[in-house]
């Protein structure tokens, strides 16, 4: 065990990586055309630049996702004690929840999940 | 347990019930901006009276939540202070289309400054502190489409994050030497190792970006100016004002044992803020760049009061507040009205304003006169209980050097009078027609300048309750 | 396994909440600027985590303060990030050079 086992373990792994692509070069008949430089090489051929802008408005989503999705760390440790707590821990959820749902429901009253 | 949950945290749920009320009338509800802004305002001043009653001292969640009289008042002050920026700010706001937003976002602001001065642990000063500025900094971005708003609330939320990080970091290596978050566990384990004197430079810091005091003074001027002026008015007044609570009874009960540390590093601080402060104020030419730099050197006069740590020196620092919401309301409340009617915002341009405006430049000068700290006047006697907090410690240096600074002061409040009053202006600003809300709110904070500085009881009320050592 | 000491770690979150700053005080990019912050919050968040295992396991206090400053990192940087889209509608740029209307 110790160091040895680690070199043992780097010079396996490099051997298996660099050994398949060393096979592959001497036993693969390769053919080159236009085609294969696309990123999809079967399905619909792509259009334009990758570097195109995204409309703003999906930043709402973006930020809307990134608020619910943050504040749910909260209830990891509610779900961890929530046995123990008893009916006070699902009042105080409740309350969490209401809170959110509320930021939800404006968001929803601006028109801000609309789908453009 | 229950109800003392009620009881106790009174202040802080009647807010969020106004809160959830506004939010879901928004929601549910399309309500014209004039009924929206009088419902805002009842209830504001509903919240008002329901703080001076039925208030208990004591302390919830293992000392979590603390509160007693001084803070009761401390929020009442706050509370005082919200009904008259949302009097004043009606003439702009008629014209706003996010009327409810507003109100929520402020009083989201309220609630975090709520929590932050009854807070007994540094988690739930923490998430007090940030919940009162991050939808400030929406708040300062409220005139939607114009550069100079959104300028300012890029400059604040920058600037408020970079200071809430060196605070947290100042926090965690408190907590890293002392183990404990509760205040009042802290101070018993404070020895004043370098640990400790270094975790409390990066807290000092945090503060001092909150209150701008001179290093960290940057952003005040550029998003005084850009922010709307009911913003502005918050910022300078209500914002700051529950930052200095919180500083005073930080520095006063976990800071005790290295008070020979902090009562140096302040006195630097107080001298530096007040000349910085007066020496700009003398040179600007925008009305709101000139009161957010003159209310950086009134900040210097609160941080020598700050550095007596008697029980003079806390109530001093209440009682300066008090004085500071009427005084500074009132001028804020003048320049609110023309900007929102005329949208003229330099000193020149109210050159000749007494010609048409009597009312409004005998308010302005009143406020002015007890910003400078002339004697009838409420703003005299803050100062003069502060510099007397100051000298408690026998160090007169800093109390030379604030007196003097006050005559510094003198010039450029009077050179503003002198615009209003003396001045000829071939295009001054037409004859305003004031609404009945900044009526009411002028005459409050007239009558407060008036009134607290010769009414002994209201300073020997805040003497009682406060604390020293 | 022989454990990793505390002061390696303080080490790096303190490397890493400077690295910040640098960030902060040299970078002219608002979104940048943004991500330097997060890196000062970040390594107080190791800062705390590490504390809490290392000198005081018995207890929760360091871990859950950093579960509220990743929250409220979150928020922060959603306003932070919506004030800097609106600002982009204003001044057509999100180089803080350029949003120089104030000066004095």
């Amino acid at each position: 065990m110790g160091p040895v086992a680690l070199l043992v373990l780097t010079i396996a792994a490099i051997l298996f990586s660099a050994g398949g692509i060393l096979v592959s070069k001497f036993l693969v008949r390769g053919s080159v055309n236009a085609q294969k430089g696309q990123p999809y090489e079967c399905g619909i051929p792509s259009e334009g630049s990758p570097w195109n802008q995204f409309n703003v408005g999906y930043y709402l989503f973006a930020l809307l996702f990134l608020i619910f999705d943050v504040e749910l760390i909260f209830v990891y440790p509610w779900a961890v004690v929530v046995k123990k707590v008893g009916i006070m821990a699902l009042v105080e959820i409740a309350i969490f929840f209401f809170i959110l749902f509320t930021g939800f429901l404006y968001a929803h009253k601006k028109g801000a999940l609309k789908w453009m | 347990m229950l109800s003392d949950f009620f009881i106790l945290m009174k202040q802080e749920l009647v807010i969020m019930v106004i809160i959830f009320v506004l939010l879901l009338l928004k929601i549910g509800a399309d309500m014209s901006n004039e009924k929206m802004m009088n419902l805002a305002n009842g209830l504001l001043l509903l919240n008002l009276a329901a703080g001076f009653t039925g208030n208990q001292p004591g302390v919830l969640f293992n000392e979590m939540y603390v509160t007693n009289p001084l803070i009761v008042l401390e929020k009442n002050i706050l509370n005082l202070g919200t009904l008259i920026i949302s009097l004043q700010s009606f003439s702009w706001l008629k014209k706003h289309d996010h009327v409810p937003e507003f109100y929520v976002l402020l009083l989201c602001t309220l609630l975090g400054m709520f929590f932050m001065i009854s807070s007994g642990n540094l988690i739930l000063f923490y998430i007090g502190l940030e919940l009162s500025s991050i939808p400030l900094a929406t708040m300062a971005n409220f005139d939607l489409a114009a550069k100079r708003s959104s300028e300012a609330a890029m400059k604040f939320i920058m600037s408020s994050a970079f200071a809430s990080g060196l605070l947290l970091f100042g926090i965690s290596l408190l907590y890293g030497a002392t183990g404990t978050l509760t205040f009042s566990e802290m101070t018993a384990l404070i020895t004043g190792s370098p640990l400790h004197i270094f975790a409390f430079v990066l807290l000092l810091a945090g503060f001092a970006f909150k209150i701008s005091v001179v290093p960290f003074h940057l952003w005040t001027a550029d998003v005084y100016e850009g922010a709307p002026v009911a913003v502005t008015s918050w910022l300078s007044v209500v914002s700051k004002g529950s930052v200095l609570f919180v500083f005073v009874s930080v520095l006063y009960t976990v800071f005790k044992p290295i008070a020979g540390n902090w009562y140096n590093m302040l006195f630097l601080l107080s001298v530096v803020t007040i000349l910085i402060g007066n020496l700009f104020a003398i040179r600007q030419n925008n009305i709101k760049r000139f009161l957010a730099f003159s209310s950086i050197a009134q900040i210097g006069f609160i941080l020598v009061g700050i550095t007596g740590s008697s029980q003079v020196s806390s109530a001093s620092v209440v009682y300066f507040v008090l004085i500071y919401v009427f005084s500074n309301l009132a001028a804020f409340g003048v320049v609110a009205l023309v900007s929102a009617v005329t949208g003229r915002e330099q000193v020149s341009d109210y050159k000749g304003f007494y010609k048409t405006n009597p009312v409004l430049s005998w308010v302005l000068t009143i406020a002015l006169f007890s910003l400078a700290g002339v004697p009838p006047t409420a703003g005299f006697f803050g100062k003069f209980f502060l510099l007397m907090a100051g000298a408690g410690k026998g160090n007169y240096i800093p109390i030379t050097i604030a007196a003097l600074n006050m005559i510094l002061s003198f010039y450029y409040y009077l050179r503003i009078v002198k615009a209003v009053f003396m001045d000829a202006n071939e295009q001054p600003i037409e004859r305003l027609t004031i609404p009945a809300y900044s009526k009411l709110a002028m005459f409050i904070c007239v009558a407060g300048i008036l009134i607290t500085g010769l009414a002994g009881f209201v300073y020997d009320y805040i003497y009682a309750l406060s604390f020293g050592f | 396994m022989s454990s990793i000491p505390l002061t390696h770690i303080l080490f790096v979150s303190t490397a890493l909440f400077f690295i910040g700053v640098y960030g902060l005080f040299t970078r002219r990019n608002l979104i940048t600027m943004l991500m330097a912050i997060e890196l000062m919050l970040n390594s107080v968040n190791i800062n705390f985590v590490a504390f809490n295992k290392y000198l005081y396991p018995h207890t929760l206090n360091g871990v859950f303060f950093s579960l509220f400053i990743i929250t409220v990192a979150a928020a922060e940087a959603a306003v932070a990030i919506a004030i800097i889209i609106n600002l982009y509608r204003n001044h057509r740029s999100i180089d803080v050079e350029d949003a120089q209307e104030m000066k004095y």
